[in-house]
């Protein structure tokens, strides 16, 4: 596919970098050259200093007839008139991040009216994910897939665990449920039998639901009272509103701790029963003041990582049941566990992985980023001619690193082994390291391709720019 | 430094060059050489040794700046090293020296030769030595960028290292496929010329030869008078404008193709700005040449285009001895050997954009007299310069004058003549080919010693790599960690 990435930032930038292992050709258009350097230096993508909305620069760069723009400039006009301008000089499919609440009114108008095909709102995203997360039984992470048939979930391995210490091929699962992967020291493993479950791992597991509940359990994984009754949130900006809307309709008491008085009274202005505070959010006696202990979920959104970290450590030393903190620089989730968050959500990763599975298509039908973009679980319903269909599996040759966790087929769950062949019409859901998507795609995609004179002639027809020197 | 990239790279190049050592066999077959074996054991030895680094396992496939300069370095020195070997194994050549020169001189498309009497070579030989020009002139690691795939993140540092110019940009978001567009376009105008000439009745195999040296800007020919040696008007022609038009930006051409007219060139300030030199040198050339050594000034003008055109592309084909000119137009033939073709072409030399960029500054600088208070950005056409390719090209120009000065100091404290010497640093650093004096169109770089080539073959591939790429693994710093 062809696509082009209008403002490289943090979002720009982990598209990059997924996309590029995906084999899509990509131009990448950023204002700043010192940005575009480094990612000339990792990526084998075009770069244009820029600005992505002249129209004169997209015509120039050759982009008529390209499958994909995704602008995710830090502006919202920006990305929409960049969007605009790409989908009348004949890009197919547009996609622009809108961040701003006031057009998130808006957004069925812009798409219908302005003709951008999707509106991404990386806030509103992570504040929908982070109310799965609070509604979710688990302490910890688990995702559903196949209309909720099967789930994956994660388990971490404590001192009392009775899958501590044992070789994966002791353990007895019930039939239905696999490990597909172990986090250790922020590193992620696909283990094979012989690997040992060792104190402190996260063990990935999939299968179907009700197993994989009951699996959890008995591995020590508390099960946490779903009545969520009274939420804290710091930071009360984009995702902190956003939050709080969605829980007053859930009829969740909710706390909402904002440092900037005016923002405040904007805030209070907005948000109907939700209790708006003006405060330091790290400040301990407010906190205690507010009877954060008291607190069934303690929710840190503010604009700082550092910040958000410390803040939600304090809350669970303070009594806060589930604590979930907004975490933009991947960097830092590898630390998490150790310091004891049950939860923590980027809005980058979700967003690249929204952005993700409309550059796959439809065939994909959900995705979710694992172990900060390392591990990725893809849900896709296969097409015929693809050579992944009606094979067995062991004869194809899958890489160790990709795991077919569970068909779904005629609504029952299939954990496959060797044997097992897919049909077109079935869901899978595969779990791979981010190292391996494009094997992933090849196998789920039609054959053909190499590059010959007449895909040269055409690309000389449509695709590239061409600097004069 | 991630070496063991480095290295496994370098096995994938010596592997295309195993490949391009083919066609030369099929020369041997075509005429029953004899130098058959010593071309299969050429092949045979750079196709192990290929082998045996592409099979490296690599971990991490990051390609940054230090990888790129130390792959296009070290790769030009192999394939220099081991496409000596069949002039070696054919004994065709004796010393190692003199092989290694030759072959320098092929792929850095300098074509300055040791060998005297070259007619008496073998086909396959001719067509080896030729056929290296055309590999070097668009770059041996672009010729391996587009037929091997993906190399991984970072390919762009090779083609940045390899390819010539202040600024490189790819014509595609993919590396390969800017590879492979550059070289079709490439193999396009090579046909086109081989086509004319063999309608103009030069020999199919002497329009290869010589089509080689004017594609990759050359100038190995298979005549010791070389083009000179046919006397026609049509095949002088018809070599002038190929040459020229190697010496332009090949993605011109590509943007031309792309968007089917030619504002492309129109807009380049580069091509004009070089189409401008040509035209003004011919014209003087040709008013000094009129009346002293030819007669009429069509013959003048001929001879005068010829030349011009040969060396400001920076490929050393003769139609005359140059040498015997008078001073003013040997004086503009040395000044063009600096100036070199365009940017992203075949040619050598300094590059018409940086002697542009370099009248821009000091007409800047000159400004900053007047208006101390001015800020000016430099522009070429309506885009600016950034600060930094600026002063990177200010640094280029320093260096090449620098190495110029001090490899003809070294020269001639062997106590060769000052003009043969500064001629043969000029023509080897800015890949022309022949000079003056003792090195002059007439006769060959074999009367230096084996020192002197040594430290020319240096030049050579210093000049092809534009003197960053080779010079930064000279400091010490670049091995530190």
């Amino acid at each position: 596919m062809r696509i082009v990435i209008v403002g490289a930032g943090k979002v720009g930038y982990q598209l990059v970098e997924s996309l590029t292992k995906e084999n899509h050709d990509l131009i990448v258009i950023d204002k700043e050259q010192e940005i575009l350097d480094k990612i000339n230096d990792n990526f084998d993508v075009l770069t244009r200093k820029g600005n992505g909305i002249s129209s004169s620069l997209l015509k120039e760069l050759g982009i008529e007839g390209w499958d994909l723009l995704i602008a995710v400039t830090d502006s919202d006009e920006s990305n929409i008139v960049a969007c605009i301008t790409a989908k009348k000089i004949g890009v197919k499919t547009a996609i622009a991040r809108v961040r701003n609440p006031e057009y998130v009114v808006e957004l069925q108008f812009i798409r219908n009216n302005l003709g951008i095909d999707y509106i991404i709102n990386p806030e509103y995203a992570t504040a929908n994910e982070i109310i799965r997360l609070l509604l979710n039984t688990h302490a910890s992470y688990a995702a559903d897939f196949a209309k909720g048939h099967v789930r994956m979930s994660e388990i971490i391995i404590e001192d009392s665990s009775n899958l501590a210490g044992k070789q994966i091929k002791d353990v007895e699962l019930p039939g239905g449920v696999v490990i597909t992967a172990i986090m250790r020291n922020g590193e992620a493993i696909i283990p094979n039998g012989f690997d040992y479950i060792m104190k402190d791992d996260t063990l990935y597991i999939m299968g179907e639901k009700s197993v994989v509940d009951s699996v959890a359990k008995t591995a020590g994984v508390r099960i946490i009272n779903n009545r969520v009754r009274n939420v804290m949130i710091i930071g009360g900006g984009k995702i902190g509103f956003y939050l709080a809307k969605e829980l007053e309709r859930l009829e969740i008491n909710v706390k909402l701790i904002e440092q900037d008085l005016e923002r405040c009274r904007e805030l209070a202005e907005s948000l109907n029963n939700t209790l708006v505070l003006h405060g330091d959010g790290t400040d301990l006696t407010m906190l205690k003041a507010e009877n954060v202990e008291g607190m069934d979920a303690f929710l840190a959104v503010t604009g700082f990582d550092e910040e958000n970290l410390l803040v939600s450590v304090l809350a669970k030393q303070l009594g806060a049941r589930k604590v979930i903190a907004k975490v933009s620089r991947s960097n830092y989730t590898s630390v998490l566990e150790t310091i004891g968050i049950d939860n923590a959500v980027s809005p980058k990763l979700i967003t690249a992985s929204d952005i993700l599975r409309i550059v796959r298509g439809g065939r994909i039908v959900s995705i979710s980023l694992l172990i900060g973009g390392r591990a990725e679980v893809v849900e896709i319903i296969p097409q015929e001619d693809t050579p992944i269909i009606n094979k067995p599996l062991k004869e194809l040759k899958i890489p160790k690193s990709i795991i077919i966790g569970a068909i779904l087929r005629n609504g029952k769950v299939i954990i496959p082994n060797g044997d097992s062949i897919i049909k077109s019409a079935d869901r899978v859901i595969v779990f791979t390291l981010d190292s391996h998507i494009e094997k992933v795609t090849q196998l789920f995609s039609k054959k053909g391709g190499g590059f010959s004179i007449h895909e040269l002639i055409n690309s000389a027809k449509n695709a590239g720019d061409a600097a004069s020197m | 430094m991630n070496s063991l990239i480095v290295l496994r790279t370098l096995g994938m190049l010596l592997l295309c060059e195993a490949v391009t050592m083919l066609p030369p066999v099929v020369v041997a077959l075509i005429y029953r050489e004899d130098t058959i074996t010593a071309f299969l054991a050429s092949i045979a030895i750079t196709a192990l040794l290929g082998a045996g680094l592409f099979s490296i396992r690599v971990k991490n496939k990051i390609i940054r700046y230090k990888e790129g300069f130390a792959i296009v370095t070290f790769g030009w020195l192999m394939v220099s090293i081991l496409g000596a070997l069949p002039f070696l194994f054919s004994g065709a050549l004796t010393s190692v020296i003199d092989a290694f020169f030759e072959t320098v001189s092929g792929f850095t498309t300098t074509g300055a030769t040791i060998i005297e009497d070259i007619e008496v070579l073998p086909y396959s030989l001719l067509f080896w030595r030729s056929f290296t020009h055309w590999l070097g002139g668009m770059g041996i690691l672009v010729l391996a960028l587009a037929l091997a795939p993906a190399l991984g993140g970072g390919t762009f540092q090779i083609l940045k290292a390899e390819s010539p110019g202040p600024i490189s940009t790819k014509l595609t978001p993919r590396v390969n496929n800017t590879a492979k567009i550059l070289y079709v376009t490439y193999t396009v105008i090579t046909l086109a010329e081989i086509v004319l000439l063999t309608v103009g009745g030069m020999p199919l195999f002497d329009s290869f030869i010589h089509t080689f040296g004017t594609l990759g800007t050359g100038g190995f020919s298979i005549k010791n008078a070389s083009v000179g040696a046919y006397n026609s008007v049509y095949f002088d022609t018809v070599i002038t404008i190929f040459m020229i038009a190697s010496g332009v930006n090949f993605s011109l051409y590509y943007i031309a193709f792309r968007e089917k007219r030619l504002a492309g060139f129109l807009k380049d300030t580069e091509f004009k700005t070089y189409l401008s030199i040509i035209a003004v040198s011919i014209i003087l050339v040709t008013l000094n040449l009129n009346g002293r050594l030819f007669d009429s000034v069509f013959e003048s003008l001929r001879h005068a285009s010829f030349q011009v055109a040969s060396i400001i592309t920076t490929t050393g084909f003769t139609t005359t001895d140059f040498d015997i000119w008078p001073d003013f137009s040997r004086a503009i033939l040395f000044v063009l050997m600096f100036v070199g073709a365009c940017a992203g072409s075949t040619g050598g030399s300094m590059k018409v954009i940086r002697i542009h960029l370099v009248f821009k500054y000091m007409k800047r600088e000159v400004n900053r007299l007047i208006h101390p208070k001015a800020v000016r950005a430099v522009k070429i056409g309506n885009t600016s310069v950034q600060e930094e390719v600026l002063s990177s090209v200010m640094a280029f120009t320093m260096f090449y004058i620098l190495i110029f000065i001090t490899v003809t100091l070294f020269l001639a404290m062997q106590s060769y003549d000052l003009i043969s010497s500064a001629a043969a640093v000029a023509a080897t650093l800015g890949n022309v080919g022949p000079g003056f004096g003792i090195v002059g169109p007439t006769s060959t770089y074999s009367a230096l010693s084996g020192f002197s080539k040594l430290i020319l073959c240096f030049c050579m591939i210093l000049g092809r790599l534009e003197i960053y790429t080779v010079i930064s693994l000279l400091f010490p710093q670049f091995w530190k960690r």
